[in-house]
């Protein structure tokens, strides 16, 4: 079954998002925060990482840093998930490598479903 | 424009007075004739006006010492007879001007007298010997003729005094005897007595416009420099070291506004460009070490429209800068915290749609589960609402209140069983201290939301431990003092000042939890517009924080 690691720090938000990508067929696992988002990552070496900007402990950007930083973890594709939608927050997200980005409320959950599947296809046909 | 005139006055610094003196070489005589003729009189005023008038329009407003006595003596020849007129001036360092202009031919002999007479009336006056070998000599107008045969006969010596100093004499000298009789002595005696109290009365006004200028420059919050035309430091303003971390005791350079400014700008090449262009030039945004600043560079004009200096005015736009970096963050922490919960709603009632149309199969526990989330988020985002509206109406001092006579300890208590199945999931305990009943007057709905605010951030903040409430009654000062003391995180000295202010949530990376901190702007609101006060103490962090809050007794 595909991983997918939910990284959200909204209990609410995660929720919903790992109910819809259940009910699509993935094995959705949520981290509550930074800290836990890298150490989740790299012992469940997830298929994708699904990585919100602002939460506590440790901020999306340095957990990308830090994935893309361990090579055991900086071949899982990262799609941001955020609310914050300022252009220097965006460029940051993509330098730091991450392979898209989505603002959260301009989704429905199926847009995010079909994105995870893209990425997904994607990243099967390069490898 | 201020500048301007400043630099411009700079220059205007000294007082002329001139008194008469005079000598004549036949006798002495008195000054003022009792029985002057009428029309006489009247022609000499009228010749006394048309010289004043053109000495003061000459003088301008430049009071150049040299310039002035110049000016009044080459103004005498339409009113007096002479065949020489000359005048000397003692410069500062010693040096000393002789100019004769001649009138009528005389010899050289005839020069040397005036230049001897003048000397000696000099020395008289100042009681020195003046150094002769160093005169700076020149003899203007008509040529001179050894063959003829003349002498000085009569003459004046006029002193000139700036600022109660002897500066230069005045002298008119004739080869006639008794040329300059009572008439001439007096005309001449108001002449420059009268352009004496003009020249005062200029140097008064731009002495004390000088003093508003300078004074206005000085309390000037910017710093303020002018750059003359050799790149040289003239005029600044204290400000200035401030800004650029200048030590206060230091005389300033050009050198030294260049080295603060730290290479961030190229203040020379601005000037250039500014004086080549003829304009004002703005840099809106330089950034220092610690501050940001607003630089403009302008081109100081004389009276004549000739530029004489470059003014640059360094405005400090640090705290705008904060304040507005502060703003948007604020701006950002709120979008973020609204969409949020809308995300969660909108997602949830997604999957809830799908579910439902999927016809058979549906689970109603996942259905409750989604439809719990829904109203979570709904619940959450109407709070954060309410909050930004009560912040709203405490910044417009709109907060209205509905004080009746209630039991506080009724209200803690409420507050507190309300609060205890939250506590437990954390296992903490939520104990009341204090008397068992306290009527006093308050809006119970808004101080039930100062306890709820309270106790839920104790709860968010502490991980193990307990929570004390405790009432106690200040009856001397009358006022009730609710405390609230955890076992959390605590708050750092520094923040502490900083908890109840709008842009202020502490969000250290190690203890960050949700929330917007507009909870405790509310209810510093509350508490203050029932004429209490609310703080906090911290040992420091994690020593667990205490916030207190005071009710007057009514």
């Amino acid at each position: 079954m595909t991983k997918i690691l939910v990284a959200e720090d909204d209990k609410l938000i995660s929720n919903s998002l790992c109910d819809a990508l259940t009910t699509e067929g993935f094995d959705a696992t949520p981290a509550y925060d930074g800290e836990e988002a890298v150490a989740k990552a790299k012992e469940l070496i997830p298929d994708l990482v699904l990585l919100d900007i602002m939460m506590p402990k440790l901020d999306g950007i340095s957990v990308l840093w830090e994935l893309k930083a361990d090579p055991s973890t900086a071949h899982v594709p990262v799609v941001v998930s955020t609310n914050i939608g300022d252009v220097e927050t965006i460029s940051k997200i993509i330098e730091a490598g991450a392979v898209d980005y989505l603002l959260k409320s301009d989704q429905s959950v199926d847009d995010i479903i079909q994105k995870v599947k893209d990425v997904l296809n994607r990243t099967v046909k390069l490898g | 424009m201020i500048v301007n005139i400043l630099l411009y006055i700079d220059f205007l610094m000294l007082a002329v007075v001139v008194s008469a003196y005079i000598y004549s070489s036949m006798r002495e005589r008195k000054y003022l004739k009792q029985e002057a003729n009428q029309s006489l009189e009247l022609q000499q005023k009228v010749y006394q006006a048309q010289v004043l008038k053109e000495i003061s329009e000459r003088i301008g407003y430049s009071l150049n010492t040299n310039k002035i006595v110049d000016i009044i003596t080459s103004s005498l020849g339409s009113l007096l007879q002479y065949d020489t007129v000359a005048y000397m001036v003692l410069e500062e360092g010693g040096k000393v001007v002789f100019k004769c202009q001649v009138e009528n031919t005389v010899n050289h002999e005839f020069i040397d007298e005036v230049k001897q007479k003048m000397l000696l009336s000099y020395e008289a006056i100042l009681n020195t010997k003046i150094q002769t070998s160093g005169i700076d000599e020149s003899i203007t107008g008509n040529i001179l003729d050894d063959a003829a045969k003349v002498r000085v006969r009569s003459y004046f010596n006029l002193p000139v005094v700036i600022s109660g100093k002897l500066v230069g004499l005045i002298n008119v000298a004739s080869k006639e005897i008794g040329r300059y009789g009572d008439e001439q002595a007096s005309v001449l005696y108001t002449i420059t007595n009268q352009a004496a109290t003009t020249v005062s009365k200029l140097q008064s006004v731009l002495k004390s416009e000088k003093g508003k200028l300078e004074a206005v420059i000085y309390s000037l919050t910017d710093g303020v420099i002018t750059v003359d035309l050799n790149n040289q430091l003239g005029v600044y303003n204290p400000v200035i070291k401030k800004i650029l971390d200048i030590p206060e005791d230091k005389i300033l350079t050009m050198f030294d506004i260049v080295d603060g400014l730290a290479g961030k700008v190229d203040l020379r090449t601005k000037i250039e460009q500014s004086l080549a262009q003829n304009k004002s030039i703005t840099l809106p945004e330089v950034i220092l070490k610690d501050k940001a600043l607003e630089l403009t560079i302008s081109p100081v004009k004389d009276d004549e429209n000739q530029i004489i200096a470059t003014s640059v005015v360094f405005h400090d736009i640090t705290t705008e800068k904060t304040l507005d970096k502060t703003r948007q963050e604020f701006t950002a922490m709120m979008v973020h915290e609204l969409r949020a919960p809308l995300t969660a709603v909108r997602w949830s009632s997604e999957s809830l749609l799908k579910n439902l149309s999927a016809a058979a199969g549906t689970d109603p526990a996942k259905i409750k589960d989604t439809v719990i989330t829904i109203e979570t988020a709904s619940n959450n985002m109407l709070e954060l609402v309410n909050d930004l509206l009560d912040v709203a109406k405490i910044e417009a001092g709109k907060f209205d209140l509905n004080a009746q006579e209630y039991d506080l300890v009724e209200l803690i208590n409420e507050q507190a069983k309300a609060f205890r199945p939250q506590a437990e999931t954390k296992h903490l305990a939520i104990n009341v201290i204090g008397p068992p009943k306290f009527k006093m007057k308050f809006d119970r709905v808004r101080v039930g939301q100062v306890m709820g605010n309270l106790l839920s951030n104790s709860i968010k903040y502490t991980d193990s431990g307990q929570l004390d409430i405790n009432l106690s009654v200040d009856e001397k000062e009358k006022l009730a003092i609710v405390s609230i003391k955890d076992t959390g995180i605590g708050v750092s000295r520094e923040d502490l000042g900083q908890l109840f202010s709008k842009f202020k949530q502490l969000r250290g990376s190690e203890h960050a939890r949700k929330g917007t901190g507009l909870g405790l702007v509310v209810t510093k609101g509350i508490v203050e517009a029932h004429g209490g006060r609310i703080w906090a103490e911290s040992a420091g962090e994690n020593l667990g924080s205490t916030f207190y809050f005071s009710l007057p007794i009514k």
